[in-house]
């Protein structure tokens, strides 16, 4: 097992009022899995990812990833853990726009501590397995949306990854770029074993993964 | 890691070029007056600790009581006090007394004749002194009464450079002092640039002893200066207490304090107040690393602010790092290392501009520097530059990187009241203390102004001073009888001293109806030649002047208004009184007129008539015709002294040069003061810009509702045009405060006005509103179609 929601609550106070973001939220996630989060908007689908990926916390209940509790880590440890062993990728790409392709690769791995050499490999590796060794020194505002997105996705794998978290990956994208990257996200969780949670407003996307979940006012319906 | 965050720094910079302008050119400004004030203090801080003994070594003061309820401080003593000190102080383990001219005298080589200015000073000068010597021995150069040591300058001016002056001979005369001799060299000094006391030859005190009236060699007769080494360990303030009725207890006439100051000491801190040390140099050395570093800090208040209210773009960066698995230490060194490194671009532009400001630098503050690449100097301004940009970049660092990355990503941060409040507290600091330097640069100008403008009881325009040299010496009315007659001459006379200062003071005087305690009443006196008044344009107020008084006039004298009402006197006129010789009538009294800078109030004064010890001539020449005039007193001149060259003054800039420490700061804080709005003006403009890009969806908004372009421009700008109201309320009281305590150290100046603050208060509302307005307007041409699609 990968990772285990138990009874997990966010909420915010406005107003003298409890807001519930997420609500007595239970998910056991198995390694390889591939799983599509759905639900309208303001549902809890990005929060959910977000503590699933410990950039955010939440108020009560437990989660365990690899059997370690993260509720209970202290935040630099909880940052070497994800660190390890997630990556994300972001509706609006979120590469640095001072940064090349090349650059934006590597960027991950100079937080991982490994060494120049090794970066070079990794990084050129990277390229090759997405087909973007003519665009690396490229600047992200010379790419189109579809290309920024691969570099984003490339990114996220850079650090090989166990869980791949995904927030809408191809809102921006039309739908012949759409369909590239959920074929990429199929072949990597199929032929390299990767998990892959994504947040997703598509069917047809959804209909990608093996698992669907459910939200609505935080709650898994 | 670091070859990736300076690539990122790098391609920021080329991506907002106008931020990392107004960085740098503020950064460095701070750091060009941070470095030139460094170097100035610096300098002052070792004037005079080159000498050996520097920790021992101290001149001997006294305090007087001026008669009028006060203390005055003199450094001069009598000469009696050398052997006492060396005989009769235990504590002392050597000391020499020096005697320095108060003007040039004429030196004689061959066939070269110059004037140059020198002292005198007992055998063990050079031994209590560290001036170096080139060649001589320290023990003897001074033994013999016919020796004289020349500095290096005039040796090499007068011989050659390389030549060995030793043992030729130099005709030495002085008229005020009645030296006239052959003197054989003994020895070459050098005088140290960190030395505050120039002069160019030494004889020994000996002549000066020689030459003297044995009548003047007593303890109330006050000449010298004297210096003494004290032994090691012992302590000043026991030693003072011991030796303070030291001149006392040796004459009936003598009611001084003495008491030892270090030597060193003297040159920041020289100035006493009735008996007690109250400042000096110290004051400017204090007020200008003050200024210095509120410039600087100001330059690091608007890195603060441009870093933060441009956050938004750094923002980004900073999520998508700690997504990726940033801790924040290796964000917050990232942003610490960026400003440090645009500080040392700061540093590099700053050495360039300090390397080319040197001169004019120099000029203004009278000094010698050099900007080398010394560690004295390179390590101070490296560390300098080193705390600016950790400084400058800390709080920057700290707010960028505590962000939460989902916030950061999503764009949901919200700008909070806290970081408002400081933002806007920084702009309202950087604004008060361009207004504070604002109102000191018009305040200064304007008593500067009043100063030389004031009527002085004198007039000082058109006079022309010159000294009493060579053939003037014996035929000095000669020469006035056919200076007056030379068209362009209004009238000619002589006088001691200056008209900037009558150095010469006694008191011990009586006079009829005399009140008990007046004796003490020290009064001012200088000799004067017949028609000095006239020349002068001094008003008589009664009685009548000098005229033709020949010879020596020994038994009438003329007071100063100010004299007659201390002394209390009815009808001065044929007033018989004891004063510089007994039995004198007083023929006239003058109106007040000022011989001093106008810190001091006006003194009693006396003004005697004698030609033996007058070392300067006065000449009034016709408005508009100088340059004739002047050619035909030189040729005149030059009848009497062939060979000499004609060195005159005129009145007026002599007068001016009492205020050269304050033209200094005049001119130095304006200085200050520009490059301090520039600044602030930097930071406001930067401000502005990003405000209204990050408005620029409340503007589009507004436009489309029909808003004017007038009505936003007016709106954005009021923004920033608050602060320097509030900034206003904050400074020009201050202002006040500090303006009136620097005014009140003289004791002629000008009163202080609404008019100074308010002018100050609205140079910065205008600088402020055109910095802002510019941007205002700008954005509020824009059109809104394209800002509200990009949402």
């Amino acid at each position: 097992m990968l990772l285990q929601l138990k009874n997990i609550f966010k909420w915010v106070n406005s107003g003298g009022q409890r807001i519930f973001l997420l609500k007595d939220i239970n998910l056991e996630v198995q390694e390889g899995e591939f799983i599509s989060v759905m639900g309208p908007s303001g549902s809890g689908k990005s929060t959910l990812l977000n503590v699933i990926g410990m950039l955010d916390t939440f108020d009560e209940g437990e989660y365990d990833f690899l059997h370690e509790s993260v509720h209970t880590l202290k935040e630099k440890h909880r940052a070497n853990l994800y660190k390890e062993y997630i990556g994300f990728v972001f509706q609006s790409y979120h590469l640095l726009d001072e940064l090349t392709v090349q650059e934006n690769l590597e960027m991950p791995l100079l937080y991982k501590k490994f060494k120049g050499p090794e970066r070079k490999a990794m990084v050129a590796d990277m390229l090759d397995r997405f087909n973007i060794v003519g665009k690396k020194d490229l600047f992200p505002a010379q790419l189109s949306g579809g290309q920024q997105q691969l570099v984003g996705v490339a990114r996220a794998l850079i650090a090989n990854p166990k869980l791949i978290l995904a927030d809408e990956p191809t809102g921006n994208l039309n739908s012949q770029q759409s369909e590239e990257i959920m074929h990429l996200f199929k072949k990597l969780n199929e032929e390299d074993g990767v998990t892959i949670i994504q947040v997703t407003h598509s069917e047809k996307n959804a209909a990608y993964g093996s698992r669907i979940i459910n939200l609505l006012d935080g709650r898994k319906v | 890691m670091l070859k990736h965050n300076l690539l990122l720094y790098v391609r920021t910079i080329q991506k907002h070029k106008s931020s990392f302008l107004i960085n740098l050119i503020g950064l460095s400004t701070g750091l060009v007056c941070v470095f030139l004030v460094f170097l100035w203090v610096s300098h002052e801080m070792v004037v005079d600790k080159f000498h050996k003994n520097d920790e021992r070594l101290y001149q001997v003061r006294r305090n007087v009581p001026n008669g009028q309820g006060s203390l005055a401080t003199f450094t001069s003593n009598s000469s009696l006090m050398l052997k006492a000190l060396q005989q009769e102080i235990p504590e002392v383990e050597m000391a020499t007394a020096v005697y320095g001219f108060n003007n040039s005298a004429h030196l004689e080589i061959e066939d070269k004749k110059l004037s140059s200015f020198g002292i005198m000073a007992s055998e063990d000068f050079f031994k209590v002194f560290s001036y170096p010597l080139i060649t001589g021995n320290k023990n003897t150069v001074l033994a013999d009464v016919d020796a004289v040591l020349i500095s290096s300058k005039l040796a090499n001016t007068l011989f050659g450079e390389g030549s060995d002056p030793i043992g030729k001979t130099i005709s030495v005369k002085k008229a005020e002092e009645n030296i006239d001799g052959i003197f054989t060299i003994t020895g070459v000094f050098e005088i140290p640039k960190t030395s505050s006391e120039r002069f160019d030859f030494v004889l020994p005190y000996k002549t000066f002893l020689k030459y003297r009236n044995p009548d003047d060699i007593a303890w109330y007769s006050n000449s010298s200066s004297m210096y003494a080494l004290l032994k090691p360990n012992v302590d000043l303030n026991d030693f003072n207490d011991k030796i303070a009725d030291f001149t006392k207890k040796k004459s009936d006439y003598v009611e001084d304090q003495v008491f030892f100051t270090k030597y060193s000491d003297n040159y920041l801190k020289g100035t006493y107040e009735n008996g007690k040390q109250v400042g000096g140099r110290i004051t400017y050395v204090i007020l200008f690393s003050i200024i210095a570093l509120f410039v600087l800090f100001i330059a690091c208040i608007n890195f603060m602010n441009l870093s933060t209210a441009r956050a938004s773009r750094r923002l980004k960066e900073v999520g998508i790092k700690k997504a990726v698995g940033a801790n924040r230490k290796s964000l917050i060194l990232q942003f610490l290392s960026e400003s440090v490194l645009l500080s040392f671009f700061a540093l590099i532009s700053a050495c360039v501009a300090v390397i080319l400001l040197m001169p004019w630098f120099n000029s203004v503050t009278g000094k010698a520097l050099v900007f080398t690449l010394e560690a004295e100097i390179i390590v101070p301004i490296v560390l300098i530059t080193l705390c600016t940009g950790l400084a400058s970049g800390s709080y920057p660092a700290i707010y960028l990187t505590k962000f939460n990355p989902v916030k950061v990503l999503k764009g949901k941060i919200s700008t909070s009241f806290g970081e408002l409040f400081v933002r806007k507290g920084l702009v309202i600091f950087q604004f008060s203390v361009s207004l504070i330097l604002i109102v000191a640069v018009s305040v200064i100008y304007r008593q500067l102004d009043f100063i030389q403008s004031k009527n002085l009881g004198f007039n000082k325009d058109n006079i022309i001073i010159f000294e009493r040299e060579d053939a003037l010496i014996n035929s000095m009315d000669v020469f006035l009888d056919e200076a007056k007659q030379l068209p362009g001459v209004v009238n000619a006379s002589y006088m001691q001293g200056n008209m900037t200062n009558f150095s010469n003071s006694s008191r011990g005087h009586s006079w009829p109806g005399q009140k008990e305690g007046s004796e003490q009443l020290t009064f001012r006196h200088a000799h004067v030649g017949p028609d000095f008044i006239e020349t002068m344009g001094i008003a008589m107020k009664e009685g009548r002047s000098y005229v033709n008084e020949r010879p020596d006039n020994g038994s009438q004298i003329i007071l100063n208004e100010t004299a007659v009402k201390l002394m209390g006197l009815e009808n001065p006129i044929g007033t018989v009184i004891d004063m510089r010789g007994p039995n004198r009538e007083i023929i006239g009294v003058v109106k007040d007129f000022n011989i001093q800078s106008l810190y001091n109030e006006i003194a009693p004064m006396a003004l005697l008539c004698r030609t033996e010890w007058v070392s300067n001539l006065v000449v009034k020449i016709k408005a508009g015709e100088e340059k004739s005039t002047l050619a035909a007193l030189t040729d005149l001149f030059h009848q009497f002294n062939p060979g000499l060259e004609f060195n005159f003054r005129f009145l007026d800039n002599q007068y001016q040069e009492l205020y050269q420490a304050e033209q200094r700061v005049s001119t130095l804080s304006k200085y200050f003061a520009g490059m301090a709005v520039l600044i602030s003006c930097l930071g406001l403009f930067g401000l502005a810009a990003f405000s209204a890009e990050r408005r620029r969806k409340e503007i589009s908004i507004r436009k489309v509702l029909g808003q004017s372009i007038g009505q936003l421009t007016v709106m954005l700008s009021s923004e920033f045009l608050k602060l320097v109201l509030i900034s206003m309320l904050i400074a020009l009281p201050i202002a006040y405060l500090l303006a009136a305590d620097w005014l009140s150290q003289f004791a002629y100046k000008i009163s202080l006005h609404g008019g100074y603050f308010l002018g100050a208060g609205l140079v910065a509302l205008v600088i402020a509103m055109l910095t802002v307005g510019s941007q205002a307007i700008r954005a509020a041409n824009r059109n809104p179609i394209k800002a509200l699609r990009e949402e």
